[in-house]
């Protein structure tokens, strides 16, 4: 990991919050368990955090606290601590989804958190070309990953083909792979696409956050 | 929630389902998820199955193998759940052991309280004793030193840890540790207000920090102010 880091002490002094408020927004779900970096220093044990993510969400919560409760600002800033609380009834008008990728999981209305990131890579792998049949592995994989979509931090899903060339006649197949990077194939195998789990929950909230 | 009723008096098994009521008072077996108004066990109970009910009472011994979702949990016998309780207000006054973390508002331990993982909360308070395998994080922790209790890490808005009252000075304190009156040992606390008394930690860091007699600190890291006790041994002492 070569992202840059900031430490737990650094981060109070720049944004001059308190302890309690840090371990209260972890608490909340406010600030993802993935962020808090535990590493061994001359002074012994330190948290350190990814200097942007942090930084950015504290600011998002300092900006928004004042008109909203904690527990609502859950649900904008970080919808995958509570998935199945977040429902979105059209998903089409998010533009990670799309009318196309709402096609490849049609429900009335009440789509969770978890559905819409599953559709967005969905509508990821069909923008860049990848057959309705494709995508909608993706779609089914990412739906089925509940642990993945709660902290995606470094998942991958990704589309893989492999051919088999055997006396005259040619069979390709795709197969959907989700994992934890580094990912690797096979090297009979090729990345048919590739999606990067975490950009599309960002790219999700966001949209849930414009149509809010 | 209606559903129907279910008492076992007797020995018996059901399977799982939504009931409004379930009483084992006998020895039973829930097989599968449940969802209840109200589960009192003051027999033997053991519960397959993901659990969620508004109130959860357990005086016998409550056994469950999975997750538990409740608005309240009051164990006064034992009561162990393998799998994260995600449960509002817990009192605990028998022995409560959590396998996975747990999740909730308000903590009250006058028995014994082990927690592999986290332990999240809003309030907690102990007047007993506890051990906590990850973080113990709560807006207030109060802790009336009972027995000899653990946390791998200690983190909130305000901590106060004392020695059972009465004994927190010179002679008797001293006479109180070898008969055992109750100790802290904690990897790291953390906190915006602190108040420890016979702790043991490798790191304290907060904005106003109080080390009390009885407390062997490595490190403690202040920002605003720090007070040692004459009998508390400080390693190192950093300002911020």
């Amino acid at each position: 990991m070569d992202e840059d880091l900031i430490a737990k002490k650094d981060v109070l002094e720049q944004t001059g919050i308190s302890y309690g408020q840090l371990y209260r927004w972890k608490r909340k779900g406010l600030i993802p368990e993935a962020w808090f970096i535990r590493k061994a220093t001359v002074t012994g044990q330190e948290t350190f955090f990814p200097r942007e993510k942090i930084l950015t969400r504290i600011e998002q919560i300092r900006s928004l606290k004042e008109e909203q409760s904690l527990d609502e600002l859950v649900h904008i800033l970080a919808p995958e601590s509570t998935p199945e609380m977040v429902k979105c009834d059209d998903p089409s008008l998010l533009a990670p989804v799309g009318t196309e990728g709402r096609r490849l999981m049609w429900k009335d209305r009440g789509y969770t958190f978890g559905e819409l990131v599953a559709l967005a890579c969905g509508a990821h792998a069909l923008r860049a070309g990848t057959r309705p049949a494709e995508a909608k592995l993706l779609v089914d994989l990412v739906r089925g990953a509940e642990e993945a979509v709660r902290d995606p931090t470094g998942i991958t899903a990704l589309l893989g083909e492999k051919s088999l060339d055997q006396e005259g006649f040619s069979v390709r197949l795709t197969v959907g792979v989700l994992g934890h990077e580094p990912v690797k194939l096979d090297r009979e195998s090729r990345v048919k696409h590739r999606v990067d789990v975490e950009k599309v929950a960002e790219q999700v909230k966001l949209a849930l956050r414009e149509v809010a | 929630m209606e559903g129907q009723s279910i008492s076992i008096s007797g020995s018996g098994r059901v399977s799982g389902g939504e009931y409004g009521q379930v009483r084992i008072s006998g020895s039973g077996k829930v097989e599968g998820d449940v969802t209840a108004q109200e589960i009192r066990v003051s027999g033997s109970g053991r519960f397959q199955g993901e659990v969620k009910a508004k109130e959860i009472t357990v005086s016998g011994a409550g056994k469950f193998t999975a997750r538990v979702e409740a608005d309240v949990l009051v164990t006064s016998g034992s009561c162990g759940i393998d799998g994260d309780a995600e449960v509002k207000e817990l009192r605990s006054s028998g022995a409560q052991r959590i396998g996975g973390s747990f999740h909730g508002h308000y903590v009250r331990v006058s028995g014994v309280l082990h927690v592999a993982r986290d332990l999240e909360t809003d309030v907690f308070t102990s007047s007993g004793r506890f051990e906590i395998g990850g973080l113990l994080s709560a807006d207030r922790v109060e802790v009336k030193l009972v027995g000899d209790s653990r946390a791998r890490e200690i983190g909130g808005e305000n901590i106060d840890i004392r020695a059972s009252s009465g004994l927190s000075f010179g002679f008797s304190l001293a006479r109180g540790f070898r008969l055992g009156i109750g100790t802290l040992t904690a990897g790291e606390i953390e906190g915006d207000h602190i108040h420890l008394e016979a702790t043991t930690a490798d790191v304290v860091r907060g904005k106003t920090v109080h080390i009390g007699p009885g407390c062997r600190i490595g490190r403690v890291e202040y920002m605003e102010s720090l007070e040692v006790h004459p009998e508390a041994e400080v390693g190192e002492r950093v300002k911020r």
